[in-house]
């Protein structure tokens, strides 16, 4: 099979760069395992939300500027960034994917656990607060889902009281739902979801229209809405009270859901996504300066031949890295890798310190090429957490990475004279 | 300072395995007990070795009285603790580089000691264990099983609670009480609020470990404790389902057990200073050695997850005589200070291993009743079930296994997760809710603990944080070691009314401790998971935030 582009990852990064390069009309395949990062993604994006002293940033474009000359970011320079970042929105807008937030200015989000992060983009029908003292309300109602243990009402009602917000907690449910008990492992976010349907909303609303009628907000569970935004927006109209949904702990509604919308837009532009496939093995020219064509699972008589490669595997949980003993490494590609061999400089043993395995990923020259056996590979970008340079999670990073290099990806491709 | 009202006849100082059991044989005696330990139960050693039921084989050889106590205990630990012990039987194989004239001497003396040890085919043992390394060239079968420490302490605490003792944990024993040339009772101190509280009793008994060196010298004791550390590794499954020993002289890792859902490689040995003993770390070096000797005794370790090192600390006693520490024993030592050191009303009861807990409690309880003239209290230790052990399981009285004991088959087939609360608390397991909506939802779903088991142990055994939780219901033990139902539990325990702002810094003590394990073994999928955890803890639920500007040192103890 012959492809323009192949994108291996389906995550946020290589939806992103298979977005924009099937919209320009190229012929791209993206092989996806099936599961990424973004499937338990909190329901917001972050950009970049602290400082290297774990300070919230305000203005995130103003931060970049004293970030590591390594971090990606850096790399894509302070201008590209803002140019890249406009296009953002109105590609998440173009998949039905309604976020709201700035780049200029982060807002706040709520967590599960009663605590505040800033953020960048969050899906419309979410809580974001202007600054993490300043509630909107004097009494809210966290109500959850009956026997639904993702979901930490009292964390939730501690954190707001210290902010001086009165909490009341319930917990209701529906016929849908009691019956989905019965099993004693479907009482998680993505299974509700699905088993939600317009008559369970209905009858959601009227319990929680009756639920803590003194409060002013409800606070729910992100359990709605597995793959469109239909049902959440149903339970918000139909309920009497301002409801913001809070994500919970697992499987990630939300994330789900943004993954399903991308990849379902992807395929109706002409994209062929590949799902339930894994690369298994890279061909290359002989000189080694360029991917030829890769094997997959599913396809292993039929290679899939591109001119240009994306690699948006993500990092070790994604299993775009791996590891043994004695080094990391990429373990499909044979990828060069910027990662120290000994292994007790991988971690810090208070997994709350930063963690310098965290930084691993792939070398990639000056364009984000990636690199083998010292050589640039000329033909195969990285994109995204499989990129080495940046702590995401401490920075709070990641969605940004993941979008902003593949956007810088895609018109890589789109400008190369092949 | 506050002071308890009762006057105990007995303080035991130590919630490991022989300091609960001690708790329980003088409770069973009749005499007013209090048990105090410093942290959890099973927190020291007890906590961190095999989990190996010994035949006694291992020391046949070179100690035959250890050997002969040991396969005595064998024989009463399967019937006092069935829920906790599991006859997988067990292997001493000779490799290609061994000596095989080793064998003959091993079961001649394996014999003296009383273990029933019988030499079989290499083809055979290859059969009964195939996970067993190939090139066998000699094979002996021991009477060796698996024991759960956690839950053997734990049975012995509810015993001595029912015979009316009382259990205090998270209390530091910081000073005694002592008058003239006896010993009055204790001063602890609650290691959370730094509280003080002052207990009486006519004798206090040292049963803590390594620790108990320590603990003495505030007595004004000196007893001549070596700490030994000894370190293991846990796989993500069971390779084996038979345990596998080299015969040889003992030595590094050379015992794999298969226990619950995962299996044990161990130990090196190795002295440590006393200020090491708190904060045992496992060296790049010993995760080496112990997968490189791992391997020889099943290959198949060469490709299976690691899953945590954990290391815990021997207490070697060294001989009165000899204050070079040359000569250690590693038999069951019983001082009594009044003869040895002038200091009546203080017994230490220490050296031993898990094996021997039971009688080292016996023979503690006897001095202390001596000491109290109480001489006509027999110990019935011996032939009294720990709870979870007491009432045949409901059973299928048709169905007979091998021995003709009847089988554990129920006549409807229970679900997992009650099989699973079944296994690990025996008969205790009537004491769970199943009935309500919900009881029967799945907390930890890689070792199957369900709402009401979690409930039930929030309630019934001494549970105060996640890592007591985890002690008594193997919650977080799996593969993937505490990820989701870490919180999933913080909820549940913070439900049982406590404070939010200690039910959080608990998670993030859980998830660091958890890590503790893990990051001496962490490449391949370990890595993923750590990932993954860091992610939703950190990422999703915002514990960075929570811990931001508060000190997070502790959570590294």
């Amino acid at each position: 099979m012959k492809f323009d582009t192949v994108i291996i990852g389906g995550g946020l990064s290589g939806l992103t760069a298979g977005i924009e390069l099937a919209r320009a009309g190229r012929k791209t395949a993206i092989v996806s395992t099936g599961q990424s990062a973004i499937h338990f993604s909190s329901g917001s994006m972050e950009l970049l939300g602290y400082d290297r002293d774990r300070h919230p940033v305000e203005n995130p474009i103003e931060e970049i500027a004293h970030l590591d000359p390594v971090h990606p970011y850096s790399r894509l320079g302070k201008e590209r960034v803002i140019e890249l970042l406009k296009r953002v929105k109105p590609l998440f807008e173009e998949t039905g994917v309604k976020v709201s937030g700035s780049h200029q200015r982060n807002h706040w989000r709520l967590t599960p656990m009663g605590q505040m992060k800033p953020a960048w983009l969050t899906l419309e029908d979410y809580l974001t607060l202007e600054s993490p003292q300043s509630l909107p309300w004097k009494k809210v109602a966290v109500i959850n889902v009956d026997g639904f243990l993702d979901f930490y009402p009292r964390f939730i009602e501690a954190g707001l009281r210290q902010r001086g917000v009165e909490c009341l907690t319930a917990s209701v449910t529906v016929p849908a739902i009691t019956h989905q008990r019965e099993s004693t492992t479907e009482m998680r976010a993505t299974n509700i979801a699905r088993v939600v349907n317009s008559e369970s909303v209905n009858q959601l609303a009227d319990v929680i229209n009756r639920t803590c009628p003194d409060a002013e907000a409800i606070l729910f569970p992100a359990v709605i809405g597995f793959d469109n935004f239909e049902a959440s927006r149903r339970l918000k109209e139909l309920v009497k009270r301002p409801l913001h949904f809070v994500s919970t702990m697992g499987a990630s509604v939300p994330g789900v859901r943004t993954q399903l919308m991308m990849q379902s837009y992807f395929r109706c532009i002409g994209g062929a996504f590949m799902l339930g496939d894994t690369v298994t093995r890279g061909y290359f020219s002989a000189d080694g300066r360029r991917l030829l064509s890769v094997e997959t699972a599913n396809f292993a008589d039929d290679h899939l031949e591109a001119d240009n490669f994306i690699f948006a595997a993500g990092s070790f949980f994604s299993h775009g890295l791996n590891s043994t003993p004695s080094g990391v490494f990429e373990p499909v590609l044979g990828l060069d890798t910027d990662a120290p061999d000994d292994r007790s400089a991988w971690f810090d043993k208070n997994i709350f310190k930063p963690q310098p395995y965290m930084r691993y990923g792939l070398t990639t020259d000056s364009s984000f090429h990636a690199m083998r056996g010292g050589r640039t590979v000329e033909n195969l970008i990285v994109t995204g957490a499989s990129l080495s340079g940046a702590d995401a999670l401490r920075e709070g990073s990641g969605a940004g990475i993941s979008l902003l290099t593949a956007l810088n990806a895609a018109d890589t491709i789109l400008t190369s004279k092949n | 300072m506050k002071k308890l009202d009762k006057h105990y006849d007995v303080i035991v100082i130590g919630g490991g395995a022989t300091g609960a059991g001690t708790a329980r044989d003088c409770a069973m005696r009749g005499l007013k007990v209090l048990l105090v330990e410093r942290f959890d139960f099973t927190a020291g050693a007890t906590g961190r070795n095999h989990g190996l039921l010994h035949s006694g084989a291992r020391y046949a050889v070179t100690d035959g009285e250890s050997a002969s106590e040991c396969i005595k205990e064998n024989m009463i630990l399967r019937k006092i603790a069935r829920h906790c012990v599991e006859d997988t039987g067990g292997l001493f194989i000779t490799l290609p580089e061994d000596d095989l004239a080793y064998q003959q001497l091993f079961i001649e003396k394996c014999r003296e000691a009383g273990i029933n040890a019988e030499a079989i085919d290499p083809d055979l043992a290859r059969r009964i264990e195939p996970a067993v390394n190939p090139d066998l060239i000699g094979a002996v079968k021991v009477p060796d099983g698996a024991v759960d420490p956690f839950r053997l302490t734990t049975a012995n605490v509810i015993d001595a609670r029912r015979h009316g003792a009382d259990v205090i944990t998270y209390h530091e024993v910081v000073r005694f009480i002592i008058s003239g040339n006896r010993m009055e009772g204790i001063v602890m101190r609650d290691v959370h609020t730094g509280e003080e509280t002052e207990a009486v009793g006519s004798v206090v008994v040292n049963a803590a470990g390594i620790w108990g060196h320590l603990l003495a010298k505030k007595a004004g004791v000196d007893i001549n404790m070596f700490p030994a550390k000894g370190s293991l590794l846990i796989f993500g499954h069971r390779v084996n389902n038979t345990v596998i020993n080299r015969c040889r002289k003992p030595a590094n890792a050379d015992i794999l057990v298969p226990g619950d859902t995962i299996c044990l490689i161990g130990t090196t040995s190795d002295r440590v200073p006393f200020d090491q003993i708190d904060n045992m770390e496992v060296t790049p070096d010993e995760v080496d050695i112990l997968i490189r000797e791992g391997e020889k005794l099943a290959p198949q370790l060469a490709t299976t997850r690691i899953l945590r090192a954990y290391a815990g600390v021997r207490p070697l006693v060294a001989s009165d005589d000899d204050p070079s520490g040359r000569s250690i024993s590693r038999g069951i030592v019983c001082l009594d200070h009044a003869k040895r050191d002038g200091l009546e009303g203080f017994v230490t009861i220490t050296g031993g291993k898990l094996m021997t807990y039971r009688l080292m409690a016996e023979w503690a309880t006897d001095m202390v009743c001596a000491k109290l003239g109480l001489t006509d209290r027999k110990c019935t230790t011996a032939e009294t079930p720990l709870p979870g052990s007491e009432t045949p399981l409901e059973v299928n009285d048709t169905k007979k296994d091998k021995d003709g004991h009847p089988s554990r088959q129920h006549i409807i087939e229970l679900p997992t997760e009650q099989l699973a609360a079944e296994g690990r608390h025996g008969s205790l397991t009537e004491e769970i809710r199943w009935q309500n909506p919900g009881d029967d939802a799945l907390v930890c779903e890689c070792e199957q603990v369900s709402v009401g088991e979690v409930e039930f142990a929030i309630d019934k055994l001494h549970v105060h944080n996640l890592i007591n939780l985890r002690r008594r219901t193997r919650l977080g033990m799996g593969t993937c070691q505490g990820q989701l139902c870490a919180c999933r539990a913080a909820g549940l325990l913070d439900k049982a009314d406590r404070c939010t702002e200690r039910a959080l810094d608990d998670l993030c003590s859980f998830v660091n401790e958890r890590w503790k394990g893990m990051y001496p073994v962490a490449w391949g999928d370990t890595v993923s998971e750590i990932q993954f955890t860091q992610w939703i803890y950190s990422g999703v639920a915002g514990l960075d935030e929570f811990l931001d500007g508060r000190d997070t040192e502790h959570l590294l103890h």
